[in-house]
């Protein structure tokens, strides 16, 4: 991660023109500074605003910002909102990730082979991936609409009656977990499937002599040997749940009755439609915490883990 | 806005602000010719959106040299919202449609401009009746100069009525004849989809509220009635329609608009809505369309609803003179005449009904006429700051409520409390 | 090429179409008209197509679309380019913390910044252009800090012989590095033109005027609207939202290979 163990450019000594020095010496920091301007002041400077911010109360309309302290923290950790934006992406991430990477595994698994079939499907299944999020929503919400939708028309031909998918605080969530699921599914099988092609084929052939049978071999080769993989895609995707936004906003809006209010959703109806400026930046704060304890987390267990590895 | 680039500069500001005066001064007599853009924005889509395009050309045509820039920008909430976020973008619009009970925060934070200086010299003012002058009244001062007024009213639907087997005259005055009916329409007629009625949206909870004898707020003191228990009574009973009753579908209550969209593609008996429907409903379901008043659970009381006219404070002074013609022509009884008969929403102005297209409207539309027969008894609501975030919190707590989540008692005293806490801290 | 089971390819298929019905069903819904789809039978039309790029300005959010993730791909991969060069390839004092700095970005999520920008863009007078769409997204240190795990890779050997010739530090980055870091370039730059393309969040609270909103704005907008007087419009909305989907859909089947090797490479290093 640092360049503090690397030999000075050769490029020094091999030029030893006087009056392009100053120059030379200043060309790393002229290469750098167009990134570190934009990060400076679309990253950094903001979140020294949004602390700022979480310490004062305004709505946009009032010229003044009064400080309160610690009022924002307080009242949002006091409120039923708070806890249960915070429940349900708990739950989100709880329940979609490990299936999610189970799935994506035995799928990965079955797709190794350079077989057209194998390519083709992988290319389907990566393509909600990459494919527009918003898109996605609204086809779902189709899917999942109550009187229109292919869900209950294929319930419908079993004879079974509506569901209310979107509208039932029981099932939202589900379905939401289900069209992310859908969409990040493809991205975990090309992380898993760079895992397993740095498994070297003969500990395969090992256990296969041992007499294993496939579901042997992958509980004790492939599952042990992609572990790396496996927790990298673990926080990834918990990071990730954390920050899920764009499906919640089109199809519940967090509803019904706060059942897929995650926490971003949350912050967005904080900031942008009650315009309590002072709460939506504390929660931004909290959100922005939780997720660098995650990555600090992530860096000591994925450091270990290589370390083990080698 | 112009003088953005200087900001932190206040001298340089200060001098361009004495050029610039200097300059209107000059040109005074030339600008009073030139031309103005206002810049509008509004709620009205589809055919009320028409009716208003039809208001702005001929307003167009009248004063020429002013222009009229209407943007559609989504529902009161929307407009709300975006009026909100764009005052430390410094895009506002010069003019802004305003739901009545929603601009008491933008009047109290120097947003919208003080009217009187126009209204009060204003024929207009006298035109008025009385309900309409005063949605716009703020601490005494106006706000905002009618253009929609409306009441809540009963919308059914006369052939799921018949097929269900229910009677023309069946009463629709209590809770318990609301319920009775949206059964049997439910029994009946459930095989096919069809439900007895359409959750009710904000407007409509208020309405029967108003009924059950009670208020979210009172009228005249202000005081928070949320928790009071004939609110909390007109709550349990409109959650039940749709969680223990399920003659409402839970579509509408997550998307309110799907419970009205359903009502007019014929799927719901019955609906309780704005009268500003009116013109839609009539287009939707024709001559099976019956409109009744609002029932009278405990008292007979509508809510008084729609939106006004307000301008906002960041414009330039000969903008807002503009925006405020526009305003006033908005409300006159040519206009308004356009607007009742196409929309349904009421006259405002005492000269609509004898106007032409206004009184064929009462004479060949049946109903349009029900929502004006229920300002006997119509309230204005009042206005404070908190209730424009009493009614974006209040959704959730409806859904929490309509879908069986949680006791409405105890959502209700939690919200009370949340509502009164937010009000001080609005006061400060 | 291998061949399989032909029953096994034959479910595997299957499987696949199942797994992409909703999109394929969406898509062909868009060619269907509104009474036909409601009424169960096939009555195929362009009408939808042209309500969406006509009526509802689909066309407009296209090219709005196209020129900020256009912008945003060009400006994000120079600025990390030289970023990635400078920290490759030089040891100059602080440079290991704007290094970290440029890291740290890929753990900071996006939405604390979401309020903050906002106000400073408001201030610029930023918003509601293509400028405010696309400056807040350069701040992204991803294809830097790959981009600089890729330079490491390249032997100095050939900087070295480019300088020998009296080539200065720019032309060294563009005509040694760049042309070697070719792939890598463009698969990160594929990165960036997706994530922008589906950007959602800030176009939706930095855009108010319609006429600047991207695809994703008005795709959700169009159906939060619900067109159609009664019923919802379905068909118009699947045609709105392929065409949201389709240009990205169109350059992964052409560039499939890149993506996936591009992401295989930036998720294990």
């Amino acid at each position: 991660m640092t360049a503090a163990t690397e030999a000075r450019p050769v490029t020094r000594a091999s030029h030893p023109l006087r009056k392009t020095r100053l120059l030379r010496r200043l060309t790393p920091y002229l290469l750098a500074l167009p990134l570190l301007g934009f990060i400076a002041a679309f990253t950094y400077v903001p979140i020294a605003s949004s602390l700022n911010l979480s310490f004062r109360e305004w709505d946009f309309l009032s010229p003044t910002k009064p400080w309160v302290g610690l009022d924002n923290y307080r009242l949002l950790l006091d409120s039923r909102e708070f806890w249960n934006a915070m429940k349900v992406t708990a739950i989100f991430a709880v329940i979609s990730v490990p299936i999610r990477l189970a799935l994506a595994l035995l799928i990965a698994t079955r797709l190794m082979s350079e077989t057209w079939v194998s390519r083709l499907m992988r290319g389907a299944l990566f393509l909600p991936s990459v494919t527009s999020t918003v898109a996605i929503a609204v086809v779902f919400s189709w899917v999942f609409s109550t009187d229109y939708g292919m869900m209950n028309a294929i319930l419908g031909w079993f004879g079974l009656g509506k569901v209310y998918w979107m509208q039932d605080p029981q099932i939202a969530l589900w379905v939401l977990i289900f069209v992310n699921s859908w969409k990040q599914l493809g991205y975990d099988i090309i992380i898993y499937l760079a895992g397993l092609q740095a498994i070297p084929t003969e500990l395969y052939d090992a256990a296969s002599v041992d007499g294993g049978r496939k579901f042997h071999v992958f509980r004790r080769v492939t599952v042990p040997l992609v572990m790396p993989t496996t927790y990298f895609l673990l926080v990834i995707s918990v990071i990730e749940a954390f920050q899920v936004f764009t499906i919640v906003d089109v199809m519940t809006k967090g509803g019904p009755a706060g059942a897929t209010d995650m926490i971003v959703n949350m912050l967005y109806r904080v900031g942008f439609t009650l315009f309590d400026i002072g709460q939506g930046s504390a929660l931004a704060v909290i959100l922005f915490i939780l997720l660098i304890a995650l990555a600090v987390f992530k860096s000591r267990v994925l450091g270990r883990k290589v370390h083990y590895e080698s | 806005m112009q003088f953005g680039l200087q900001k932190g500069n206040d001298m340089i500001a200060q001098l361009q602000k004495v050029a610039g005066a200097a300059f209107v001064v000059l040109l005074g007599s030339t600008t009073l010719g030139s031309a103005q853009t206002v810049e509008f924005w509004h709620s009205f889509g589809g055919e009320s959106g028409e009716a208003l395009n039809q208001i702005i050309a001929n307003f167009e045509e009248a004063n020429p040299g002013i222009t009229i820039e209407a943007q559609e920008v989504g529902n009161y909430n929307d407009i709300v919202a975006k009026l909100q976020a764009a005052i430390p973008a410094n895009r506002a619009p010069d003019a802004v449609i305003m739901e009545v009970t929603r601009y008491g925060l933008f009047a109290d934070r120097g947003v919208l401009i003080d009217l009187a200086p126009y209204f009060d010299a204003d024929p207009l003012k006298d035109e008025l009746y009385d309900f309409a002058r005063e949605v716009g009244v703020f601490e005494g001062k106006t706000y905002i100069v009618p253009f929609n007024s409306s009441t809540p009213v009963l919308y059914y639907n006369k052939a799921i009525f018949d097929r269900a087997g229910i009677p023309e005259d069946a009463p629709l005055k209590t809770y318990d004849d609301l319920l009775a009916v949206s059964q049997q329409i439910t029994e009946e007629l459930g095989d096919e989809g069809i439900t007895g009625i359409a959750a009710p949206g904000q407007f409509a909870r208020w309405g029967l509220i108003m009924d059950n004898d009670s208020d979210l707020i009172d009228s005249t003191s202000g005081e928070i009635l949320i928790d009071a228990e004939n609110t909390i009574e007109a709550y349990e009973f409109m959650a039940s329609l749709v969680h223990e009753h399920k003659v409402a579908s839970p579509d509408g209550v997550t998307r309110e608009n799907d419970g009205r969209d359903a009502f007019l593609a014929g799927k719901v008996g019955m609906m309780i809505n704005s009268t500003g429907n009116y013109g839609r409903s009539t287009a939707a379901l024709g001559d099976d369309l019956v409109v009744m008043p609002m029932p009278c659970n405990k008292v007979c009381a509508v809510p008084i609803g729609g939106a006004g006219i307000g301008i906002l404070s960041t414009s330039e002074k000969e903008v807002q003179d503009a925006a405020y013609k526009f305003v006033s022509f908005a409300a006159s009884p040519e206009s308004n005449a356009i607007w009742f008969s196409a929309t349904g929403y009421m006259p405002i102005n005492k000269a609509t009904p004898q106007q032409p297209i206004a009184a064929d409207a009462l004479e060949g539309k049946p109903g349009i006429d029900v929502a004006i027969n229920q300002l006997d008894f119509a309230r204005g609501r009042p206005r404070p700051p908190v209730v424009t975030w009493m009614r974006a919190s209040e959704y959730d707590m409806w859904q929490a409520m309509a879908l069986g989540q949680r006791d409405v008692r105890e959502v209700l005293t939690e919200f009370a409390d949340k509502t009164r806490a937010e009000a001080e801290r609005l006061e400060k | 090429m291998k061949a399989d089971n032909p029953l096994l390819a034959v479910l595997a298929l299957a499987a696949g179409l199942l797994f992409l019905s909703p999109v394929l069903y969406s898509i062909w819904m868009s060619f269907q008209t509104v009474d036909a789809y409601y009424t169960g039978t096939v009555d195929f039309t362009l009408e939808n197509y042209q309500a969406a790029i006509g009526q509802y300005n689909f066309a407009r959010y296209l090219l709005n679309s196209v020129i900020v993730s256009g912008a945003v791909t060009l400006i994000g991969l120079a600025v990390a380019t030289m970023a990635a060069f400078a920290f490759a390839r030089y040891d100059f004092p602080g440079g290991n913390v704007m290094f970290g700095a440029t890291v740290a970005t890929l753990m900071i999520p996006s939405h604390i910044t979401l309020i903050p920008n906002y106000l400073t863009l408001a201030k610029a007078g930023l918003l509601d252009s293509y400028a405010g769409l696309i400056l807040p997204a350069i701040s992204n240190g991803f294809a830097a800090f790959f981009l600089r795990q890729y330079i490491r890779g390249i032997p100095r050997a050939l900087d070295e012989a480019a300088y020998m010739d009296g080539a200065n530090a720019l032309q060294v980055l563009w005509r040694v590095i760049v042309p070697i870091a070719k792939p890598a370039i463009l698969s990160m730059g594929l990165y960036i033109f997706i994530s922008e393309w589906n950007n959602y969040i800030w176009p939706l609270v930095a855009i108010g005027r319609e006429d600047m909103y991207t695809l994703q704005v008005g795709l959700a907008r169009l159906y939060r609207v619900n067109p159609g007087e009664d019923v919802i419009d379905w068909p118009l909305v699947m045609a709105a939202s392929t065409i949201t989907i389709l240009p990205v859909l169109l350059g992964f089947l052409l560039v499939e290979r890149h993506l996936v090797r591009g992401i295989m490479m930036g998720a294990v290093k």
